[in-house]
């Protein structure tokens, strides 16, 4: 990774060597150009990117991004995210995965990060699906989805992410498809442009355990009316739409979370000396 | 919200065209290049190998655009500031449309309705010009993908098509056992 910020780069410089293992046909490919294309837009050095994850098919995509990225474990993504935000708040802060690990391993994580408003962009790639571990249900699963490892469905009611994190306090709140390369870049700039804890549910169709989500294409919509800042109408909205509204559906205007105390360069010298080795 | 690529009723200037062309082939090499890695990850050599060559090709047109461009200064545009008639470029392939078992025929088909796509729309762009030189230009490059369209004819017809069986894999993801 270049040390010094060259001049504006191209979406496909934001993207690393590392070649991805999703399967042919997954959401996955389309988020990580929607969000490389959205951090050259912002015109964001890689240096000053952290792309941090929890474990999950999505949960890879920090390593083929060019900045940094710390693959974390199973549904702490967004405390590690939170915490390196919070000793470097000059970073942008970018917190991904998937919903078995945003809101099953992770989910009490995500009502603390939303009340918590640090100046962070969680992106939660929703397939309603564990494909890393052979296509468990999730908390997205719709309760009459039958597999050979849930048969006859879960009978379980599925998690509201969008509502969650909107009663939870998070300050921008969206949903995206993962087709909509362009229109999820844009999101994504919005996002990581809009101070606080910014959530962002994309529709990534997992085209191995759910090939019915190819359908997902033509089921996405944009919303009837444009967002709200008003949080019990946002969740209204979400509560009752058919869950294929894409586009913005809040913004809040809520303080982000600041440090309580300013920062001491004696303070961190001598707490950094306390771990030398 | 399906890919579509038969209109696009706003005025282009010049430089918005030759941008909007570049970028159709960029974004295919691009897409082409990690569609044939993913399938060589999955030991599909044939398809890997016939997007290896669709990469190749939209590499050279790409260079062709650049050459029409010249000294011309591009347009510096955001993503969503492009005006696509569809989501998305019209030569990306749809990744709903892609499966890791596909046969040559299934991505060359993919591959023609990506040129069908461009061709469609660059003739919807020289036929809503008012500018003489846009509308020209326009019409070279619906040639050229109407050219690429009549490769990719000739190119289906020499692969079968697919069995009724494509898709069967003996040892098949477990949730869908």
């Amino acid at each position: 990774m270049s040390a010094v910020a060259p001049c504006k780069l191209k979406a496909s410089d934001y993207k690393s060597d590392t070649k991805p293992v999703w399967c042919p046909g997954c959401g996955d490919y389309h988020v990580l150009a929607s969000l490389a294309k959205s951090i050259a837009a912002l015109a964001l050095a890689p240096e000053q990117i952290a792309v941090v994850s929890g474990i999950g098919c999505s949960s890879r995509i920090p390593a083929y991004l060019n900045c940094y990225g710390f693959h974390g474990v199973h549904g702490r993504a967004l405390p590690l995210a939170t915490g390196l935000k919070v000793a470097r708040p000059d970073l942008t802060v970018i917190c991904a995965g998937g919903d078995g690990d945003g809101f099953s391993i992770g989910g009490n994580h995500l009502l603390h990060a939303c009340r918590r408003n640090v100046d962070i962009t969680y992106i939660v790639m929703d397939n309603e699906i564990y494909g890393m571990t052979k296509g468990q249900p999730s908390p997205t699963t719709a309760p009459d989805w039958d597999s050979s490892l849930a048969p006859g469905g879960t009978g379980v009611s599925p998690f509201h992410p969008l509502v969650i994190a909107l009663a939870s306090g998070a300050n921008f709140v969206a949903r995206s498809f993962s087709g909509d390369v362009n229109g999820t870049a844009k999101m994504l700039a919005e996002a990581i442009s809009h101070p606080g804890f910014s959530f962002v549910q994309i529709l990534s169709p997992c085209v191995t355990f759910r090939p019915d989500q190819r359908e997902w294409k033509n089921m996405v919509h944009p919303p009837p009316v444009p967002f709200t800042t008003d949080a019990s109408q946002a969740a209204r909205r979400v509560m009752t739409d058919d869950g294929f509204n894409i586009g913005v559906l809040y913004k809040g205007s809520r303080a982000k979370y600041a440090q309580a105390v300013a920062h001491d360069d004696a303070f961190e010298g001598d707490f950094q000396n306390e771990f030398l080795v | 919200m399906s890919k579509a690529g038969k209109k696009s009723s706003q005025n282009f200037t010049r430089a918005e065209l030759l941008v909007h062309a570049m970028v159709i082939e960029l974004e295919a090499v691009q897409s082409y290049k990690e569609l044939a890695e993913q399938m060589e990850q999955c030991g599909n050599s044939a398809v890997a190998g016939l997007f290896d060559k669709m990469t190749k090709l939209e590499a050279e047109h790409a260079a062709k655009i650049r050459d029409t461009a010249g000294d011309v200064e591009l347009p510096d545009l955001a993503p969503w500031e492009f005006r696509w008639s569809g989501l998305e470029p019209p030569e990306n392939i749809d990744l709903a449309g892609v499966h890791y078992l596909m046969t040559p025929h299934q991505a060359l088909e993919l591959a023609l309705e990506n040129e069908l796509s461009a061709m469609a729309f660059f003739e919807a762009v020289a036929q809503d010009s008012t500018d003489d030189e846009v509308c020209c230009l326009a019409r070279e490059f619906a040639a050229d993908e109407r050219q690429h369209v009549a490769w990719m004819k000739d190119w289906i017809a020499k692969y079968p098509p697919p069995d009724d069986d494509w898709d069967y894999d003996p040892d098949p993801p477990a949730a869908m056992a």
